[in-house]
């Protein structure tokens, strides 16, 4: 756990200068740079955090010029001001010694970490020589670019769309994607959870409690500790949700979609479902009826480890509760290869108890178009898009789409891991180019030495980001992008059950030689001869466009950071409708039951919440009705290798930014005292991991808090790459662990997998 | 002395994420591998599946009887009128008496300043300037309240009043200001 005690304070101590010594070694780096002046803009600014995927509305403190003090802004209430740990350590990023603040061009061998600083011109000549040569002999689509999603990939998958590629990835395959697919084949879009209104709440490890979503993570505790929601949690580690929850089942790790059939069994078995809600606005129920008469919490017992009575006692729980109850659909969706169904399990399970739009359970977003038809008048403005003209159609195919099983996953940021065959066996073709933004596969992909033999095998790879990352280690070409405190960018949409927009503004003037990534990747379709498809000039004229030129406005939004518009609605919720009729008068009329039930509709083929989908049966077949499908992640003799976000880092990113570094530097993999005693393995002893790809040492943390056929660690640490100072050679690293495998129909990257564990 | 400040640490809403810890690190430039505030995440204690973390919130106690203050030969360590146990950085001369004191185990030499140092409620920078302590301003769950407790109408003489709390190592008598609300599973029996 988190601890830092005396001894470690000397440790950490000793760490501190020797990173002081070797940072200023690094050419391109911050520390490179003289007592660069700093220059504040302003005593308090409204913006939003990037230091994970969630991005919150945050207020940072300017002192002297200097970045001092980060907190949640205030005007967005469901994030109530606050920031995490990560959020609250902005400014140890932004001011850190290590941050490459120059362009670097790669001198030795791929790898070998031998560094020149160039100009921004000669950076932007290398991407046009090397880009243009591949598309000139192979085409445009030998290139890949992958972005992590979102603000940043927006324009840089412009370039890609400018340049010809359709081989567009984010990291959607490799955490939250599976959900995103699953909500999209039953619903036609992704749906929202009202965690804070909710009575009873079932969790399938999805622990917000550790990788935070500060609104959700605040409804959860707001439905626990002021409603008195029960939560019950299904994990095979004692999480820090887990120890919150009201009850913790141990489940068998990938076998949660049992569970969730077996709760659908109950409610349908014994009538306890809205049968109401399901005869109005599903279609496919009879077919998902006759497939889970078999799976009774008997048969899930046998499968899971969670007791009958128990499946059976939550299902009526739940039912009790129900419509404002809710079964979390999770974040992180790569525990098995049965993805897909897991996520539809748990999807359905929502659609039988009818909680669609109602308090406590599952909403679609109601962004500024929709809000306003109801109103019957413009209570939120609609954000424009700068239109541009004859962006080229790419002519090939993308690398993951000849598979037609995953028709609905590129939308979504495609298979992000297809990378790796088409690069290594040139399936379905040959890749020869790899430009990122802000993503680490080296550490968030699965089986480390394959994508090192992918980056190795590619004859031009460059990197934009703020540290030589894991992966950026490996190119020819690093552009140092502007951190999130340096830089302004679009307005941004956080429509909840009301329109909502936020924007990113900087905090301080730019550090150093970086530039913004959007500046970046319009410069560099200029160097490609693609500035025809550029437009805008910079960042106000585009905030501009999109707020129709109605420059009262845009102030508003950059003054406050964060406008939300309206009251919430949640249409199948009489007193929200009625509150919502009475501020509008010119609102839609309410249905006779006084809600707006009738128009309550679905982007699917049917209109309706499709159960069972032909469209999927159609592209996958036999995958049309959710079912439950064996699906082994380890061998009889190995233990379950699974990992989890810890509450002090965000995936791949954070493990060198010095505060958070010294709040937990390194994963000890947890192990339960029955499985270390068998294997002479005591508390603090140092441990080897071995799965099918790899090997990897760290250190034993003897717990009950893991089931005995299972081994844990966080994920994200042991990076190998000499650059990341404090993070190098600490722990385990999880994607040297994992194989390279993927989910049918959502694309996973699978995460689970059996490892041998010894001492050493 | 007419205020009467103290904190209350709700060990159920605590999910030991350590927001609080980096707020006060920024907050107060603690200096890396020192700190004036963490949340230890302890455990898990109990059988399985009846097991529960405890949050251990690891920060000055603000004794109303504090040892550190005793032992000070310098008067560095002082109770400020506002009950809040204070260092005077000029004054301290770093013998560590009150390192060795504190029965708490918070209170460490600043590499910087050489001074002894630990957690004073943000009294300089974020109480002066009329704000709350900095990890309560951040605390993600509202796990933390903090105010005058000889004040009724405060939320936290109105959280004292209405929940059980316990404050650490009491039978030592240096009246500890933190207050803890026990979390519901194990621990104390509330």
């Amino acid at each position: 756990m988190i601890k830092l005690d005396r001894r470690n304070f000397l440790k950490g101590a000793g760490a501190g200068s020797a990173t002081c010594a070797l940072a200023t070694m690094l050419p391109g780096s911050l520390a490179a740079l003289e007592n660069a002046p700093l220059q504040g803009v302003g005593k308090e600014v409204a913006s939003i955090c990037e230091m994970c995927s969630t991005r919150c509305p945050i207020s940072a403190r300017v002192v002297d010029g200097k970045n001092v003090f980060i907190t949640g802004n205030k005007e967005a209430k469901s994030f109530g001001g606050k920031v995490c740990a990560r959020g609250g350590a902005g400014h140890s990023l932004l001011y850190d010694p290590q941050r490459i603040v120059n362009p670097l061009k790669r001198v030795g061998e791929r790898g070998e970490g031998k560094w020149a600083e160039i100009s921004w011109d000669e950076a932007y000549e290398m991407m046009a020589t090397n880009l243009n040569r591949i598309k000139r002999e192979h085409g445009p689509e030998a290139v890949a670019f992958s972005s992590k999603k979102g603000s940043l990939s927006g324009h840089f998958f412009h370039l890609a769309k400018a340049f010809g590629s359709p081989n567009t990835f984010t990291h959607g395959s490799l955490c939250p994607g599976a959900y995103v697919i699953a909500a999209k084949s039953m619903f036609g879009t992704k749906l929202k959870r009202d965690l804070g209104n909710s009575k009873y709440i079932i969790n399938f490890g999805h622990n917000i409690y550790e990788g935070i979503n500060m609104s959700e993570t605040r409804g959860m505790m707001k439905a626990q500790s002021e409603r008195g929601a029960k939560l019950v949690v299904f994990e095979p580690r004692f999480s820090v949700v887990a120890d919150k929850a009201d009850e913790w089942h141990a489940v068998r790790p990938g076998t949660d979609v049992a569970v969730a059939l077996a709760l659908c069994h109950v409610l349908i078995t014994d009538k306890l479902y809205d049968q109401s809600f399901v005869e109005r606005y599903v279609v496919g129920f009879e077919e998902f009826a006759r497939e889970v008469k078999a799976y009774t919490p008997e048969w899930a017992e046998g499968i899971t480890d969670v007791k009958a009575k128990d499946i059976r006692r939550i299902a009526y729980e739940l039912a009790a509760a129900a419509p404002h109850a809710v079964v979390d659909f999770g974040h992180r969706a790569t525990f098995t290869t049965e993805e897909f169904d897991m996520r539809r399990a748990i999807f359905a399970a929502n659609v039988l108890i009818g909680n669609i739009e109602r308090k406590g359970g599952l909403y679609l977003g109601k962004k500024a178009k929709t809000y306003n038809k109801f109103a019957g008048e413009t209570v939120a403005p609609k954000l424009a898009k700068p239109g541009v003209e004859g962006m080229p159609k790419p002519t090939a195919k993308r690398i993951d789409q000849m598979d037609k099983q995953y028709t609905m996953v590129w939308k979504n940021g495609g298979v992000y891991q297809s990378i790796l065959a088409a690069t290594l066996e040139a399936k379905p073709y040959q890749l020869r180019g790899w430009v990122m933004s802000r993503t680490n596969p080296m550490q968030t992909m699965t089986d480390r030495a394959k994508v090192l033999e992918a980056l190795k095998k590619m004859e031009f790879v460059a990197v934009c980001d703020v540290y030589i990352s894991e992966t950026a280690a490996y190119a020819d070409l690093i552009l140092p992008e502007s951190t999130y405190l340096e830089r302004d960018e679009e307005i941004a949409d956080k429509s909840g059950k009301n329109p909502a927009y936020y924007v990113r503004q900087r905090v301080v003037e730019t550090i150093g030689n970086t530039k913004p990534s959007w500046q970046i990747f319009k410069e560099v379709g200029d160097a490609l001869g693609l500035s025809k498809f550029y437009p805008w000039e910079n960042m106000e004229t585009l905030q501009l466009a999109q707020m129709k030129r109605d420059d009262k406005a845009l102030r508003h939004i950059r003054e406050k950071g964060y406008v939300s518009y309206g009251k919430p609605l949640m249409l199948r919720e009489p007193s929200m409708v009625a509150k919502f009729i009475d501020t509008y008068a010119n609102a839609r009329k309410a249905d006779d039951d006084g809600t707006y039930a009738s128009a309550l509709k679905f982007k699917t083929p049917s209109g309706k919440i499709e159960l069972s989908s032909a469209a999927v049966e159609e592209f996958a077949p036999g995958r049309g009705v959710i079912r439950y499908r064996d699906a082994p992640l380890k061998r009889a003799d190995e233990l379950y290798f699974i990992q989890g976000k810890v509450a002090v880092h965000t995936n791949g990113a954070t493990h060198n930014v010095p505060i958070l570094a010294n709040l937990m530097a390194d994963n000890a993999v947890w192990i339960h005292p029955v499985t270390a005693g068998r294997l002479g393995i005591s508390h603090g002893d140092a441990i080897r991991l071995t799965s099918s790809v790899g090997s990897e040492t760290s250190y034993a943390m003897v717990t009950p808090g893991i089931r005995q056929d299972t081994v844990f660690a966080y994920m994200g640490f042991g990076s190998k790459n000499k650059e990341l100072i404090r993070a190098s050679g600490k722990g385990l690293h999880c994607g040297n662990l994992l194989p390279d495998s993927t989910a049918p129909v959502v694309g996973m990257n699978l995460h689970t997998t059996g490892v041998k564990v010894e001492k050493v | 002395m007419n205020k009467r400040y103290v904190m209350v640490h709700d060990e159920n809403k605590c999910i030991g994420c350590q927001a609080c810890n980096v707020a006060c690190r920024s907050e107060n430039g603690t200096p890396e591998g020192v700190t004036r505030l963490q949340v230890r995440v302890e455990g898990p204690f109990g059988q399985a599946p009846n097991l529960h973390f405890k949050y251990h919130r690891v920060s000055c106690q603000q004794c109303e009887d504090a040892p550190c203050v005793k032992v000070c030969p310098t008067g560095a360590a002082y109770v400020g009128e506002d009950g809040i146990v204070t260092i005077k950085e000029d004054k301290c001369v770093g013998c560590m008496y009150c390192v060795a004191a504190c029965p708490y185990k918070v209170r460490f030499v600043n590499p910087e300043t050489k001074a002894t140092d630990k957690c004073n409620f943000c009294k300089d920078t974020r109480l002066a300037r009329g704000e709350l302590p900095a990890c309560v301003t951040v605390c993600p769950t509202d796990a933390l309240t903090f105010g005058d407790a000889n004040e009724p109408d405060s939320e936290v003489a109105k959280l004292l009043n209405t929940k059980p709390s316990y404050q650490d190592k009491i039978h030592l008598g240096t009246k500890p200001r933190i207050y803890r609300i026990p979390t519901k599973r194990g621990g104390i029996e509330s």
